[in-house]
């Protein structure tokens, strides 16, 4: 196994109304391509601020973050721009799809900032929501869709630059427990075509469809390890 | 060749994204609009207009005749208000001297004025009536659209003819041919022999409005003047060969004069010389400080509109702080944010500006018809809106497209 994403002593502050607060603390951890890594913890617990460091919208304030090979501590804010664009697909717990927007064209915004051409974004749009069984709903905008269908455009907009790793804060926060089940699914046949997940929840039975489990708690890692008993999706 | 349509798809999906982002807010966008739209439409309007006193100045100089010098007896002027004393005399001889000894002078032509009466029929017409000679016609390129100019032997036999304005021809004559009608003016019977060419009128001033008859003639049958010389003129028009020679006339005339008057030395000319080069270039500098004034008035209104722009722009960037975040997220650069919202200026400027150019089109339409002043508005202009107005766009848009640009992605996406 490659080494994906690997962070030594990473930390994090801020400070917040004149009190520094370690929002992380010290976290060396190492993810390989391929893996299923679902994020808990409290909130507060600074699993969402290791979330945004990894997924290259924060900088660390000490600590290394190497992503695919990459020393990210080294890259200008246009550098960081690319990884996001290329390496990285983001699915929100609001889905954050553009109001107004039909859903090919909210799928083909990455594409935009990849520097793709219209038609191919346009097929490339298409080819994914279809994967994502919405090939009858590609005209409407986020308001004529259902919270599960809006949901699956962001994971069609997420993967649409062929990501290395899929980052989702939350991803079933806003579902209803049928609707999220159907999310993991997806999550989990996505993980055996052998793309890296990586999934923040407070939930720990969404938790239970990821392969491996890390509790952050006061900024630092306290556990770590593989899921016991690791449902699939579809079975009950 | 592909990184440049690459850039290409880039900038008309920005234009997309203002659309978009423009009709969300359309009663907004429209009131913006409409402050860069009158700032346009009162910019170009007062460009239009001084344009329009520049082509009205430049035709009238035009009509005065290419290369010529008009003599005044009156000294000139930057020496306080005339006294009475300070008025000189002029005479034909004058004129004749000035032909003979100043270099390049083609030929000279007296000017005696007077208001006259014309009686037709049951019509009559107040006009000026010009006292001149054959020479006239040619110096001051007056031409006659029809019949004939006054000859050499009309002014040596004082003979009683005149070459009458269309203004006064209208006033006098209906369906019937003015050329050989008799008038009386001031009581004296006249026949009309010819019809001056139209020059029009510029800022309210009719040249058709003015007959032409021998000098001879109307020194001794019309003229009220009294304590007047036999051959004293009311001014001398010259005509030069050619812009050089008129350049030098203008001191050879005053030296002249100066001798033939016996005037001292350290004594003022009591003889002003007016070229027609100087008039124009006096009244194109007239021109353009009023065109100047007027368009820096006018600016003043675009630069309200332009910061109602950025006022607008800045609202925009706030709401839209979150939609910042995630295209941030999902791979936007800063400068993709920062084009993003200069596009979004640009447009709403650009429509401003060609709403308004339009606008100014109709109302310099209708001021030409009304006020019989023309106001042109070239395609040098329209460009130079719609460039100007997305200058302004650029330039008011800039400070919140670079705020937009330089917010931290995961700030943006976090707020609310």
């Amino acid at each position: 196994m490659t080494a994906l994403l690997e962070t030594h002593d990473l930390v994090k502050n801020y400070t917040i109304g004149g009190e520094l607060v370690h929002a992380v603390n010290g976290v060396s951890l190492r993810i390989d391509q391929g893996e299923f890594v679902a994020i808990m913890g409290a909130s507060g617990s600074g699993k969402s601020t290791f979330m945004n460091m990894i997924g290259c919208l924060d900088v660390p304030t000490s600590g290394t973050l190497m992503l695919d090979g990459i020393d990210t501590s080294t890259l200008d804010s246009d550098e960081l721009a690319e990884i996001r664009n290329r390496k990285i697909g983001f699915v929100f717990q609001q889905f954050n799809l553009l109001a107004r927007t039909s859903a090919i064209d909210n799928v083909a915004v990455p594409l935009i900032y990849a520097g793709v051409r219209p038609a191919e974004r346009r097929q490339r749009a298409i080819a994914r929501l279809e994967a994502m069984g919405l090939g009858h709903r590609m005209q409407n905008t986020p308001a004529k869709l259902s919270g599960g269908q809006q949901q699956r455009v962001a994971i069609a907009r997420a993967l649409v630059t062929d990501p290395l790793i899929l980052l989702a804060d939350e991803p079933t926060g806003a579902l209803d427990t049928q609707t999220s089940l159907d999310i993991m699914g997806i999550f989990q046949k996505l993980n055996d075509e052998g793309i890296t997940l990586i999934v923040v929840t407070h939930e720990p039975d969404i938790a239970e469809y990821a392969a491996r489990r890390i509790v952050f708690r006061d900024g630092k890692v306290i556990e770590d390890a593989a899921v016991s008993s690791r449902r699939r999706a579809g079975e009950p | 060749m592909s990184d440049l349509l690459g850039a290409l798809s880039g900038w008309s999906v920005n234009v997309a994204i203002a659309f978009t982002a423009l009709r969300t807010n359309l009663m907004r966008s429209i009131l913006t609009t409409l402050g860069v739209m009158i700032g346009v439409f009162s910019v170009i309007l007062a460009v239009a207009v001084g344009n329009g006193a520049q082509v009205s100045v430049t035709q009238q100089i035009a009509t005065l005749g290419s290369n010529m010098a008009i003599v005044v007896p009156e000294p000139e002027r930057g020496n306080g208000p005339p006294r009475p004393g300070d008025r000189g005399r002029l005479t034909e001889r004058d004129g004749e001297a000035i032909a003979r000894q100043v270099p390049g002078v083609i030929a000279v032509a007296p000017q005696l004025r007077t208001s006259v009466q014309m009686v037709i029929g049951g019509r009559s017409a107040n006009t000026q009536a010009v006292g001149s000679t054959e020479a006239f016609g040619s110096i001051s390129n007056l031409d006659t659209s029809d019949g004939r100019f006054i000859t050499r032997s009309d002014v040596g036999a004082a003979t009683r003819v005149a070459v009458i304005g269309q203004t006064v021809a209208d006033k006098l004559f209906v369906d019937v041919n003015p050329i050989g009608q008799t008038v009386r003016i001031n009581r004296v019977p006249f026949t009309v022999i010819g019809l001056l060419e139209s020059k029009g009128s510029n800022l309210g001033n009719d040249n058709d409005d003015q007959i032409i008859v021998p000098i001879t003639t109307l020194r001794q049958r019309l003229s009220t003047a009294t304590g007047q010389g036999p051959d004293d003129v009311t001014l001398l028009f010259v005509g030069f060969e050619d812009e050089e020679t008129l350049v030098a006339g203008d001191r050879e005339i005053k030296a002249l004069l100066r001798d033939r008057y016996r005037v001292s030395k350290g004594k003022i000319t009591p003889f002003t010389v007016r070229t027609t080069k100087e008039i124009a270039e006096t009244s194109g500098q007239v021109t353009q400080i009023f065109q100047a004034v007027l368009v820096a008035i006018a600016s003043i209104s675009l630069l309200v509109g332009g910061i109602g722009i950025m006022n607008i722009m800045l609202v925009s960037v706030t709401e839209r702080t979150r939609e910042i975040g995630l295209r941030m997220a999902l791979g936007a650069k800063r400068s993709d944010i920062r084009n993003q919202f200069l596009v979004e200026a640009a447009v709403l400027c650009i429509i401003g500006g060609a709403i308004g150019l339009l606008l100014a089109m109709v109302a310099a339409a209708i001021f030409q018809q009304v006020a019989d002043f023309p106001a042109p508005i070239g395609w040098d202009t329209a460009l130079f809106a719609i460039a100007f107005s997305a200058v302004i766009g650029l330039a008011f848009g800039g400070y919140p497209a670079i705020r937009a640009s330089r917010l931290s992605p995961i700030e943006a996406l976090r707020s609310e």
